[in-house]
């Protein structure tokens, strides 16, 4: 494996850890090794030496094991290099030659792209260039979002990558499709066959899906603000977990079938016309707000931050679905630094009962939709909210809850999305990677949204740290009657 | 120096890790066995967040919500409130029990915030993601620093429900639970849900008359919110009778606490003794003893906690009076 970025901060705190614990679990051909690649000039003795420090701190219910570290780290090695000079790509050939005898990789090579994204086209025009993208055994890159930080660009380093790489050898990896509760989604409906017939509009009215951080931009602010939520997160992650939970059942679960549905699902997501954005998106920016009881600071007074950025540290949008199966159903997705908890969760609104039997002395009783939660973070799980009738004389209903939790349920550990990805590169199997198609697509729902917010004036900041957001928000779905979920 | 800092996130994370701990080894650190036969259950029906004054006996209070959780099993969020110095600091804890002839502990996770009372608008934020989603919130405010802090109204925005005692000193009066109400809050407030036994009995006495005058004499100078609220109940209920309230008119038998009803008299044939225990009832033709549950603060949590929608009757009553 080659990792270019390799004194990059995924390297120490997910992709190292997550190759240790493969390894620790045995998951790892015997002569598996990494050749790691960063402008810094050390040795690999240096190398080692900072992953020891940074795989114990960042192992995930893990434990260290020291003899199996050092039987690991003989197979780190590292090549200090600039990715723009050719020669880096000739002592890459030459390290992957040595390498390869010493440890009898076969000549299969996965490329890993951690570095900036503006370096992504040139890394694989070297690659191929050099010769590097085919060879005796297999050969695959995984790419780091984000994917082009627009469709046009998306679009364009799609070419350029191809120009090397068949689109088979393409690894794009958005690591939330690898987190255990995302593919547990397609297990919930496709493994059981009680769901499935209540998925679709008739009996679903609205799904929210959340992604709320608890902390600011913690020293990222001058990445951040190039970004934003919108694009950081919205774009990839929580696209791809709306498409998991609306695609169609595959007719197998092959990585092209799972991911034909997929993509599908993404082509149907309407497209915002520019006159249709202001009432079905809201941009958010976090002011001066008290957290946990501390005084903190506006994403404007953050080091690094243009004191006049119009970057959106809070983006909520309004989905619909064009097909049969979701015609007017709205997916409303929200995600923001400084909302007053971390969570990730979809919550699937059901419609409520057609009329309420159970009259109180005062009037009609009110029917309480049910509600589905698939937890993704933390406190992995399922539950289902429905009322029920409360112990005791009269008939007074109570909303109670039914639980399931990952944790609890199995009791064992579940892998770090970056272990289940990166052996699922290993072994060929791209079903949880995204494919060009669904990058394009969407960017395509997203597309609009950034136009039109490009051209705004916004009087930022609009909310408070430690809230949930901006009063538009609110806004936009009691336009449709809904609430967001408190979760 | 800085505000001392108490995040959410790393509360939850040690609920947790807290409960990973309890569902896999006892209190001696045997290994706890799962699945079916034993393990733990966690129970969880509400969040019930309870302000109290830190001079209140903790374990008193503790003895209170633990026998509340066998009825209506809570995440309970306890904050006692303090003067002084700037404080802000949490623990987690549960509350188990093992019913009679199981092998399965069900457990009640607790999480105990102490806190200087300038910091309570950050104890409202705080607590907010605490909260168990989709599942009722209560406030009970028991705490009397609370009631006319500053930041009350952001505490009781955290609630789908206040319960308040106004027989408790310092709590808040009609005309601050009036407030509550306008405010589109649902209220309890446990002077009245003391008198639904009473109320129960009174219903039945007075099913077929039309009594043209009912006296409630209460021991003492003043009337306390019991013995109001009684007169406003059968007031709103009856609106042909006048009801009236009597202070001092204590028959020498009789024990009752200053400002609670003690006596009933239905015009003048019958008479309903509210203070020896029971109730006994005495029509001149037919004496009658029935008994009353006492009114613990566990009884009355339960019942005002069993009710999460609006309690039309009370704020009827409470109407009455304010108005």
């Amino acid at each position: 494996m080659v990792i270019f970025g390799a004194n990059g901060d995924l390297t120490k705190r997910k992709l190292m850890p997550a190759l240790y614990r493969l390894a620790y679990e045995g998951r790892l051909a015997p002569g598996f090794a990494v050749i790691g690649i960063s402008r810094t000039v050390m040795t690999d003795d240096d190398f080692r030496a900072r992953m020891h420090d940074s795989v114990p701190k960042f192992l995930e219910d893990s434990p260290f094991d020291a003899d199996l570290w050092r039987s690991f780290a003989q197979g780190l090695f590292y090549l200090p290099g600039d990715v723009g000079d050719p020669v880096l790509y000739q002592q890459i050939v030459k390290s992957l030659e040595e390498v390869g005898k010493e440890h009898e990789t076969a000549g299969n090579v996965l490329f890993y792209l951690s570095t900036q994204p503006s370096q992504y086209a040139e890394i694989a025009e070297g690659l191929g260039k050099a010769g590097l993208a085919k060879g005796a055994g297999w050969r695959r890159i995984i790419i780091e979002k984000p994917f082009g930080h627009d469709l046009t660009s998306a679009r364009d380093l799609n070419t350029r990558i191809q120009a090397h790489f068949e689109e088979e050898q393409i690894y794009r990896i958005d690591h939330y499709l690898g987190k255990e509760t995302v593919q547990n989604i397609m297990a919930f409906r496709f493994g059981n066959g009680i769901f499935e017939p209540l998925w679709n509009r008739r009996y679903i009215d609205h799904v929210q899906i959340t992604a709320a951080e608890s902390i600011g931009v913690e020293g990222r602010g001058a990445y951040y603000q190039e970004a934003g939520a919108l694009r950081d997160m919205i774009q990839n992650h929580l696209l791809q977990v709306m498409a998991t939970i609306s695609m169609e059942p595959s007719a197998t679960f092959s990585s092209d079938a799972v991911r034909d549905e997929r993509a599908k699902l993404l082509r149907s997501v309407r497209i915002l016309k520019p006159e249709e954005v202001a009432e079905n998106a809201v941009a958010g920016q976090y002011g001066p707000g008290r957290v946990g009881g501390q005084q903190v600071v506006g994403f404007r007074q953050e080091q690094g931050v243009n004191p006049e950025s119009t970057t959106n540290t809070y983006a909520a949008a309004t989905f619909l679905v064009d097909n049969w199966r979701w015609a007017g159903v709205p997916f409303y997705i929200r995600t923001g630094k400084y909302l007053p908890k971390r969570v990730t969760e979809i919550a699937i609104h059901f419609r409520s009962a057609p009329l309420s039997v159970f009259q109180s002395a005062d009037g009609p009783g009110e029917t309480v939709p049910n509600l589905l939660i698939l937890r993704i973070q933390p406190e992995e799980g399922i539950s289902l909210k429905f009322v029920s009738k409360r112990p005791g004389a009269g008939m007074t209903l109570r909303p109670v809850s039914m639980d399931f939790n990952y944790g609890a349920s199995f009791g064992e550990r579940s892998p770090s999305a970056y272990e289940t990805l990166l052996l699922d590169a290993i072994i060929g199997d791209a079903t949880l990677y995204t494919r060009q198609d669904m990058v394009e697509a969407s960017w395509c729902a997203v597309q609009p949204i950034m136009d039109y917010w490009g051209a705004q004036k916004f009087d930022f900041p609009n909310y408070a740290a430690g809230t949930w957001g901006p009063a538009a928000a609110d806004a936009m779905l009691a336009r449709r009657g809904h609430v967001w979920r408190t979760p | 120096m800085p505000a001392v800092a108490l995040k959410p996130d790393e509360i939850l994370k040690k609920l947790g890790a807290y409960w990973v701990n309890l569902g896999a080894h006892d209190e001696a650190g045997a290994d706890v066995p799962r699945g079916e036969d034993g393990g733990l259950l966690r129970a969880c029906s509400m969040t019930l967040i309870c302000f109290a004054d830190d001079e209140e006996d903790p374990d008193a209070l503790g003895h209170t919500l633990a026998s509340l959780m066998r009825e209506h099993p809570s995440r309970m969020i306890v904050i006692r409130l303090r003067d002084g110095e700037d404080e802000l600091a949490a623990r987690v804890s549960s509350k188990c029990w093992m019913p009679f002839g199981h092998r399965r502990q069900i457990c009640c996770e607790q999480v105990e915030v102490t806190a200087s009372i300038n910091r309570l608008a950050d104890v409202a934020s705080i607590v907010a993601p605490l909260a168990a989603a989709d599942l009722p919130r209560v406030i009970v405010l028991r705490s009397a620093r609370i009631v006319r802090a500053g930041a009350l109204r952001k505490i009781l925005a955290l609630g789908d429900k206040i319960i308040v005692d106004s027989s408790r000193p310092g709590a808040p009066g009609f005309g601050e639970i009036g407030g509550l109400l306008d405010a589109g809050h649902t209220t309890g407030d446990l002077a009245w849900t003391r008198l639904t036994p009473i109320r129960a009995l009174l219903a039945q006495l007075l099913e077929n008359r039309r009594p043209a005058a009912i006296v409630i004499e209460y021991a003492g100078k003043e009337a306390g919110p019991e013995s109001r609220y009684l007169q406003a109940w059968l007031q709103t209920a009856l609106p042909d009778a006048f009801v009236s309230l009597r202070g001092n008119g204590l028959p020498p038998d009789c024990e009752a606490s200053d400002g609670k009803p003690a006596v009933v008299r239905v015009d003048k044939d019958i008479a309903v003794r509210l203070c020896t225990g029971g109730a006994e009832y005495d029509s001149g033709v037919m004496r009658q003893r029935a008994s009353m549950p006492e009114g613990t603060e566990e009884r009355l949590l339960g019942e005002e906690l069993g009710i999460v929608v609006h309690d039309r009757v009370f704020e009827r009553a409470l109407n009455h009076i304010t108005a």
